[in-house]
């Protein structure tokens, strides 16, 4: 029985080891950016939900606090208008700082050998 | 999921070992040996144990350990490297000489290379976070057509479908089999038995934790086990067994049920009590059965779940708005309302409201009527049934927006009567209402809960046509226009609410009193708290006798809210005496419940078997004669309650015949006596009282509040002996409702309550027969015989066969003879001197004079009633009047002398 030969498990466990470690880079711009992006979707989604900016956009010609006369109207309007510019600013940032974050994860590697070949040569 | 609707499957070839006698793989099977199926996938164990891959494996977690602490090691310098760089180069106050990205230095060069080994340690550790999901999902539910499943060994080899359990073993559970393999082998047992695998289990710390809560004797089990394993003889190479192997498939099948992402030690113990019928033996003879297990692990899964469920929440709480105003601004200010009512939702959000469990059905019963177009829902059901957890349940799933559409981005409050209606006469009062519903209504995201709903029932400003306070609300709640939630008692509801505009407006849900595991598993989420607050440490057993003995001897209040105060109480106590960490157990729950209650402790704690092994002798310690009788109604309450599995009929229910005056109610009553530990557990009803066809609402009360005699009786004190004097004579349609009873133990109240008889013994007498009896007893008849004739022609003239029938038993009493009468006598002479002694009088009769006291107070026709008047009148009264006069003292001696003259023998003066 070969499962009980321990020079082929323990053959195995180093082929395993070595293979982890060969894996790594094609991880890093697999897998690993595929898991970042989608917690980067869900940390901005999240944002979007405690600033409820598309609930503001979406509601932007209903008026504020129940109030139907034409005063409560126009008010209400001006006050979204504001409501959803400020919002909508706050989520482009944090649009941004995703962005970043993806570039950052994509180039890191580059920038690393970069600076190693600087420092070397 | 249970051990009997798993169908494993089993290789002919290798009889479930996967191996031929080449130690190669079986080629029938494959190696897979055993398996089943479960969802349209087959599962079946599949790695090949052996020394040398356990010892590998364990090798390669090191290794990999390793590796990780030495990236992260390396990772560490880096930074530290690049830190000392920068401490030496600080000392300029220029700022472009820390640009390191810019410098040449050995340190920063040490610094870039460290962040590939943080990169790779990122890496490992989000691998390893990936890996945990090992069970595969199946959520059982996919249709599989039965055709389409392959029907052999060879057909199966082909399927696709297929999972090896041993990928879904968690690092802990691998370990304890691991573990059971190297033991076994270390035996030289040719087999891995469940035994070595429970054994093993022991290492785990949550196993341990678990028979800890169990109040197991952990040595003593532990012991029991190695004489198991020593006792194991088959020797050879180590292999598992297929009984090892069916275990292991279905704590994968549990633990895929239950969601988890690994099989962890937890999920072994219950496929081993299952699957080894000595280990089973061994653990019930330690007091753990399987119920016990099982409500003992889900207590450990609540704990889990209830941390798991607030992590989410605290998460999800984020997004909740935490003023009055929902997401999108457009609800209004509601001023009137805040200052009357509480925002439940924004407690939720702060986390001040305690979590519900195992309430999910009434739950989703309220969503259903919300979505069905209902906006007025009442829940109804007992005080303390948790009724307001429910509701609580609701605000923090609204704060997760875990609800149906038409209630997210709403604000739950609840509104507070007694401020609505304090202070104000009806007409303000119905003023408040209405600006309350205004301002609700054009909110537009609030819902409205009412606590005690009929509070505000029968509240109107004056005149006959005026409207009803509660008459305001229903108005907008048939115009849909605010949602409503309401609770109410089901006695209020019935009596204030049903078939008013308010109940017609509403759906009403029934809110049940939790029952057994359902009870337990409620109380098991409140107990972490209390352990934190009041540092004691409950045990399973405590638990689920603070449910039993509750339900047994409370019965003004309603589970989970008694036992809940009980164990508040009980947990105060246990601190201040045992100190910090003291073990609740048992007998403390047994002791609180007596204090609680005022039944002795020793009746709280007796064992039922016990009582009923040792019932004749008790009997007889009280009664003379009717050694059938009583013989037969112990034997009858054996046999009762030997099959009590499942049984939904009273405990035992007899029929007594015989003339007056031999026993029958004095049977009853010591019955009572011994069974429910008091002569006053008895509900007797005069059945002659119940002679017309409208007595029925006497006896179980209407719907226009009268309360029925027996069933109020029976509500309030289940655990009762139930004695119908004079059985014959009540009226037929009475009778059919006793036919009921006796069948399903139950009856429904005039107020549609279902009043349970499955707790109480009942005892039916009649004089039937009667002079029948005494003829025949008199002719030397065998009693066999005279019951045979009695029922066959006496009864069935009075009464239905099929009533008859449904007695557990039909116990005919003989007539008293001389000698009897002679024994009472005695019995009910000690009694008198036991009454006395209290008084410090002795008492002494002589035989002649009990003779003559027997014989006068004995008559034929009325058995040993007369005596106990001849009695009152010869001796009692005699005593009493020399005790007025003085002429009897403390130390002194009553002596009933050969002439029943009753004299006095006076003691030391001292």
């Amino acid at each position: 029985m070969l499962t009980h030969n321990f020079a082929v498990y323990g053959a195995k466990i180093l082929g395993e080891l070595a293979g982890s470690v060969a894996y790594f880079p094609f991880w890093w711009y697999s897998r690993g950016l595929a898991a970042l992006m989608s917690r980067l979707k869900r940390f901005v989604i999240n944002q979007e939900k405690s600033l409820a900016f598309f609930v503001w956009l979406k509601n932007i010609h209903r008026p504020m606090y129940g109030q139907y006369d034409w005063q409560g109207r126009v008010i209400s309007f001006f006050i979204r208008l504001a409501q959803v510019i400020i919002r909508g600013l706050i989520m482009v940032f944090w649009l941004f700082f995703a962005l970043a974050v993806c570039l950052f994860w994509i180039i890191l590697p580059f920038f690393i050998f970069y600076e190693i070949y600087f420092q070397i040569t | 999921m249970t051990e009997q609707n798993i169908q494993f499957i089993i290789c002919p070839v290798c009889d479930g070992s996967g191996k031929n006698k080449y130690n190669l793989a079986c080629s029938n099977c494959s190696g897979m040996g055993v398996g089943t199926f479960f969802g349209g996938t087959f599962y079946y164990w599949g790695l090949r144990m052996g020394i040398a891959v356990i010892k590998l494996n364990r090798l390669k977690k090191k290794a990999d350990l390793l590796v990780n602490l030495f990236a992260f090691v390396v990772g560490l310098i880096g930074l530290l490297a690049l830190f000392w760089w920068v401490w030496a180069n600080s000392s300029g106050g220029n700022i472009e000489d820390l640009f390191f990205w810019k410098r040449k230095h050995w340190l920063i060069l040490v610094f870039w290379t460290s962040l590939l080994f943080d990169m790779f340690v990122f890496y490992r550790l989000s691998e390893a976070a990936a890996a945990k999901q090992k069970i595969k999902k199946n959520s059982g539910e996919k249709t599989v057509k039965t055709d389409e499943l392959p029907n052999n060994w060879k057909e199966l080899k082909q399927f696709k479908s297929k999972i090896d359990v041993s990928s879904g073993m968690g690092n802990g559970a691998m370990g304890v089999i691991e573990d059971s393999y190297i033991i076994a082998r270390r035996l030289k047992h040719k087999r891995v038995e469940i035994m070595h695998l429970f054994f093993s289990l022991f290492k785990d710390k949550s196993v341990f934790a678990l028979f800890s809560r169990l109040n197991v004797d952990q040595e003593k089990l532990i012991r029991k086990i190695k004489e198991r394993i020593s006792k194991i003889t088959a020797n050879g190479k180590t292999e598992l067994s297929v009984e090892v192997k069916k275990a292991l498939i279905e704590a994968y099948l549990r633990a895929m049920e239950l969601k988890q992402n690994e099989v962890n030690p937890l999920n072994l113990v219950l496929p081993c009590q299952s699957r080894d019928k000595v280990l089973a033996e061994i653990l019930y003879d330690l007091e753990i059965d399987r119920d016990k297990i099982i409500n003992c692990l889900a207590w450990f899964r609540i704990n889990d779940k209830m941390l798991e469920r607030y992590r989410t929440y605290r998460k999800m709480a984020g997004f909740k708005p935490s003023n009055n105003m929902d997401r999108a601004y457009t609800s209004v200010a509601t001023p009137v309302l805040n200052h009357l009512a509480d925002d439940l939702t924004i407690a939720a959000k702060w986390g001040r409201l305690s979590f519900s469990v195992a309430r999910d059905k009434e739950i989703k019963d309220i969503f259903q009527q919300f979505q069905s177009g209902h906006t007025g829902v009442i829940l109804v059901g007992e005080d303390g049934v948790g009724k307001n957890s429910v509701v609580e349940a609701i605000a923090q799933l609204m704060v997760e927006e875990a609800v149906p559409k038409i209630i997210q981005d709403k604000r739950l409050v609840k509104l507070d009567v007694s401020r609505l209606v304090s202070g104000a006469t009806a007409s303000q009062a119905q003023e408040r209402l209405l600006t309350i519903i205004d301002e609700v209504v054009r909110a537009g995201n609030i819902i409205l809960y009412i606590d005690n709903i009929e509070n505000i029932v029968g509240i109107s400003s004056g005149g006959e046509e005026s409207l009803d306070l509660s008459e305001v609300l229903v108005g907008a709640i048939e115009r849909g226009s605010i949602f409503c939630l309401a609770t109410a008692t089901t006695r209020n509801y019935v009596k204030y609410i049903e078939d008013t505009p308010l109940g017609n407006a509403t759906a009403k849900i029934k809110i049940n009193e939790p029952e057994g595991n359902q009870a337990i598993q409620i109380i098991e989420s409140k107990i972490g708290p209390l352990e934190a607050k009041y540092k004691v440490y409950f045990s399973y057993d405590s638990l689920e006798n603070v449910i039993k003995l509750s339900q047994r001897y409370m019965h003004d209040k309603y589970l989970p809210a008694k036992a809940v105060e009980l164990l508040e109480l009980i947990a105060v106590k246990v601190s201040q005496s045992k100190g910090e960490w003291g073990v609740v157990s048992k007998d403390d729950i047994a002791r609180a419940v007596s204090e609680a209650t005022g039944i002795p402790i020793s009746k709280v704690t007796a064992k039922e078997s016990d009582i009923l092994l040792n019932m004749e002798d008790k009997i007889h310690q009280r009664m003379i004669n009717q050694e059938e009788a009583v013989s037969m109604v112990a034997s009858s309450l054996r046999r009762a309650r030997a099959q009590l599995t499942g049984n939904k009929r009273p405990i035992a229910s007899f029929l007594f015949l015989g003339p007056t005056g031999v026993g029958k109610t004095e049977l009853a009553k010591t019955v009572a006596d011994i069974y429910f530990g008091d002569e006053k557990s008895m509900v007797r009803v005069d059945m002659s009282e119940y002679q017309h066809a409208d007595s029925v609402k006497k006896m179980i009360g209407s719907a226009q509040g009268t309360r029925g005699y027996l069933t109020e009786a029976v509500r309030k004190a289940p655990f009762s002996l139930i004695l119908l004097d004079e059985f014959e004579k009540a009226h037929p349609d009475i009778l059919n409702l006793f036919l009921q009873v006796m069948d399903d133990g139950r009856l429904t109240d005039g107020q549609g309550r279902t009043i349970d008889f499955t707790n109480s013994i009942i005892i039916s007498t009649s004089n039937a027969g009667a002079v029948y009896i005494q003829n025949e007893v008199a002719a030397g008849t065998d009693i066999e015989k005279i019951k045979e004739v009695l029922i066959n022609e006496k009864l069935n003239k009075i009464m239905r066969p099929e009533l008859i029938n449904r007695f557990d038993g039909v116990i005919v009493f003989k007539p008293l003879s001389e000698g009897n009468v002679l024994d009472i006598t005695r019995l009910m002479l000690a009694k008198i001197g036991k009454t006395l002694e209290k008084k410090g009088i002795r008492m002494r009769a002589e035989d002649g004079g009990i003779k003559i006291l027997a014989g006068e107070g004995y008559d034929p026709k009325f058995g040993a009633r007369p005596l106990r008047r001849l009695l009152q009148d010869k001796v009692e009264n005699v005593i009493a009047d020399k005790i007025l006069a003085g002429e009897l003292e403390r130390r002194d001696t009553v002596v009933i002398d050969d002439n029943a003259e009753v004299k006095v023998e006076k003691g030391e003066k001292l």
